[in-house]
């Protein structure tokens, strides 16, 4: 059972919103779906103490993500 | 709450068609039969195939599997969804899903899948080593759930897996590209669903 809501975004995040759609073939509800789903999974984990790292295959450089 | 639908599988011995229940979720009752009718079962196909000398690698493969702490890992996360058969009262698979994952074939690469992270039938569902299962098409149900379940997402039907050697014919079979051996998943080869053929897929399931 889905439920609906309204959203309002500023022009900017639209605009995210559509490049993304665009990119990842989604549509913009698929994207926030998937948005929510990643947030919370990531959000479990930090809370557990993991630490989200971006790792880049080519020079093995690794950024943290800090998530305030 | 848990939706659930009816489906048919086949009975192994009779082909006669048996009404089963798909469950979106795995629950409390599916890792109690988990644990008290699969769990024996697995432990005397082992011991048989002990006996009769059998090298290790040749046993089932998710022998190893621990459901209760697969589902635990992912306990109320939105992006791990569930799935279980239920006939004749009993768990007869189970499924979980990864839907982080992004595709990997070129013609839609980066593209969010249905990633099936396990898959597995009751023991005494397994078609190997000449056994007669129980109920067939198991493993075939649980895989058009997930692939409806990425149509639903909105992924197109595309879904992606590692397959374990044993499951390998299995996937090919059901019309998953071959992708080759994945150094990065312990050597597993890696397969994928693409839109085309998840169509035909849900089409003729």
């Amino acid at each position: 059972m889905k439920k609906t809501m309204t959203l309002n975004l500023t022009d900017a995040e639209m605009r995210v919103l559509d490049d993304l759609s665009t990119r990842k073939d989604l549509s913009k509800t698929a994207v926030l779906r998937q948005a929510l789903r990643l947030y919370q999974a990531v959000e479990v984990r930090v809370e557990k103490g993991d630490k989200l790292v971006f790792e880049n295959e080519n020079t093995r450089e690794k950024a943290e993500l800090m998530l305030l | 709450m848990i939706d659930s639908s009816t489906i048919f599988l086949v009975a192994g011995d009779t082909l006669e068609p048996v009404e089963a229940e798909l469950r979106d979720g795995i629950e409390e009752q599916q890792l109690v039969d988990w644990q008290t009718q699969w769990q024996p079962a697995l432990t005397e196909i082992l011991r048989e195939l002990a006996r009769h000398g059998v090298p290790m690698a040749d046993w089932p493969q998710s022998w190893h599997w621990d459901w209760r702490q697969k589902r635990a890992g992912v306990a109320g996360l939105l992006a791990f969804p569930g799935f279980s058969i239920m006939a004749d009262d009993v768990t007869q698979g189970l499924a979980q899903v990864d839907l982080t994952r992004s595709a990997r074939s070129a013609e839609h690469q980066g593209k969010p899948l249905a990633y099936v992270d396990y898959l597995e039938v009751a023991p005494w569902n397994r078609s190997d080593r000449g056994n007669v299962p129980r109920f067939k098409g198991v493993g075939t149900a649980l895989l058009t759930a997930i692939a409806a379940l990425s149509v639903d997402e909105g992924f197109k039907g595309r879904l992606g897996l590692h397959s374990l050697p044993q499951a390998d014919d299995f996937y090919r079979r059901t019309g998953l590209i071959d992708l080759g051996p994945d150094a990065a998943y312990q050597g597993l080869r890696y397969f994928e669903m693409t839109e085309d053929r998840a169509r035909a897929f849900l089409e003729e399931e």
